[in-house]
């Protein structure tokens, strides 16, 4: 699974952190942190295509 | 894979909770026949957010907010037109273009079950609607035409009136495209109802900071067109002119075609715990579903990006664990929203409405308001300014108070 974040587009709203904070994680200059290694775990890697999938900037996509 | 080839599931909407279901029965790899009926936008689904936002500021194109294609393998119908009347006893609904119902132009199509994700229309006063110069925002349609305005000649003179969460947005996006913006409200602060008046004077505050006049709190009595301009007079008597004239009025449910099906429409669409309405083969999700939430012991709806998505792939859960004979779960979800202006970032986890208590503190780099909201001692609801970990942190917060003593839900349950 690679998650890539297309800068020019994320805006930092927080949808992904809210909906997999395991993974996502927005500072509070609003720059998104994307974790090195996700975790194998089914329960979080739902999270995470629903976080890439509801993304309102459509910035997020996802190689499984 | 889940139903059967024989089956035909309807989805009503082509907004977000259209879309998401759409998505998900493909997912699901259902091999029925499935009925988008988008409604008569002829636009591609796109991200509604937006509109207020990126997309006022002139900082997306169209394209760039199209959501994308729901994945292969749906036998997939779309129609580009609305869902006119549901027919609940012979389980079909009729479809065809605005007003098609009275001309005789629609076609009846029968469902083994219907999803009605046909959320809002903007709430607008008599006397306010079909004026020159005079817009609403609630499709993408009505962002370009305002957008139109703003890159036409001069510098239209602006009033937006409404400073709940797109009326504040809809200010802040075109004073920073540089118009003469004035902000009209009934309540004396903008956002009030959603954040409580710490954060909604902060929010004036920063209008102010860019040089929006506020006029709050006043009501608007009357729009007049004058020449190209709108006269809009007020409560007190006093009146502005304004080229550009945009109601962010909130919205209501559009549910006109459920009229008459035995279901519960006293504000939006009934349904119990699992996003089932009254009718057992048809579902409901996003602005226009109202259903008992078990974290906050509260019948609510809720009218924000991510309550669609997530209600519409539990919408499409119930539906599949009915299929199965399986009870579904409860739609249990902490509703989360947030509001760009002046390149602040405003965030809001939880649900604040008849909270009894309020905490303020700091919390962000930048050491902007941060609130608590409490209901009889408990948490159910936090917002901040630029502080999206402090925020998304109360979301665990409230879940684990309710999971820790559950508050059953006393009001509007399932008839």
């Amino acid at each position: 699974m690679k998650i890539t974040v297309d800068r020019t587009l994320c805006d930092g709203n927080g949808v992904c952190m809210g909906l997999a904070p395991d993974v996502f994680d927005v500072d509070d200059d609003l720059v998104l942190h994307i974790a090195d290694e996700i975790p194998d775990d089914p329960a979080i890697q739902a999270q995470v295509r629903q976080a890439v999938s509801s993304c309102p900037v459509l910035a997020l996509t996802l190689e499984e | 894979m889940v139903g059967t080839s024989a089956q035909t599931i309807v989805v009503a909407g082509g907004s977000l909770a259209g879309h998401t279901v759409v998505a998900e029965l493909a997912r699901r790899g259902f091999p029925g026949e499935v009925v988008w009926v988008r409604g008569a936008e002829r636009a591609a689904p796109y991200s509604k957010p937006a509109l207020s936002k990126e997309l006022m500021q002139g900082r997306v194109t169209p394209e760039e907010i199209t959501l994308p294609a729901v994945p292969d393998g749906l036998r997939l119908r779309v129609r580009d037109e609305l869902c006119l009347r549901l027919d609940p006893d012979a389980d079909r609904v009729l479809v065809g273009p605005p007003g098609g119902e009275r001309s005789g132009d629609g076609e009846w199509i029968r469902f083994d079950a219907l999803f009605v994700c046909t959320g809002m229309r903007p709430r607008t006063p008599p006397g306010f609607a079909g004026l020159p110069g005079v817009h609403c925002l609630r499709t993408l349609a009505d962002a370009l035409r305002i957008r139109e305005r703003v890159r036409g000649h001069g510098r239209p003179r602006t009033v937006v009136v409404g400073a709940g969460l797109i009326g504040s947005e809809i200010a802040a996006s075109l004073r920073t495209c540089g118009l003469p913006v004035e902000l009209v409200e009934q309540a004396p602060l903008p956002m009030a109802h959603l954040f409580g008046a710490e954060l909604a004077r902060f929010c004036r505050d920063r209008h102010h900071e860019h040089g929006v006049v506020t006029r709050m709190p006043a009501t608007v009595t009357g729009l007049h067109p004058d020449g190209d301009a709108t006269v809009l007079t007020f409560d007190d008597g006093t009146e502005t002119t304004a080229d550009l004239v945009v109601l962010g009025l909130g919205a209501v449910p559009a549910t006109e075609w459920l009229e008459g099906a035995g279901l519960d429409l006293s504000d939006g669409v009934g349904c119990d715990a699992a996003l089932r309405t009254a009718r057992p083969n048809v579902f409901a999700a996003g602005d226009v579903a109202r259903w008992p939430n078990p974290v906050f012991g509260r019948t609510m709806r809720v009218e924000h990006w991510m309550n669609a998505s997530a209600q519409a792939r539990h919408a499409v859960e119930s539906w599949a664990a009915g299929q199965e004979g399986r009870e579904p779960p409860p739609f249990a979800d902490v509703p989360y929203f947030w509001s760009d202006q002046y390149g602040l970032k405003f965030q809001m986890v939880g649900y604040a409405r008849d909270h009894d208590e309020v905490r303020v503190e700091t919390a962000g780099a930048d050491g902007h308001p941060f609130a608590t909201y409490h209901r009889e001692g408990r948490l159910v609801a936090a917002a901040g300014v630029n502080a999206p970990r402090a925020v998304l942190r109360m979301k665990a917060r409230i879940q684990a108070e309710a999971a820790a003593e559950p508050v059953p839900v006393t009001e509007g349950v399932r008839k």
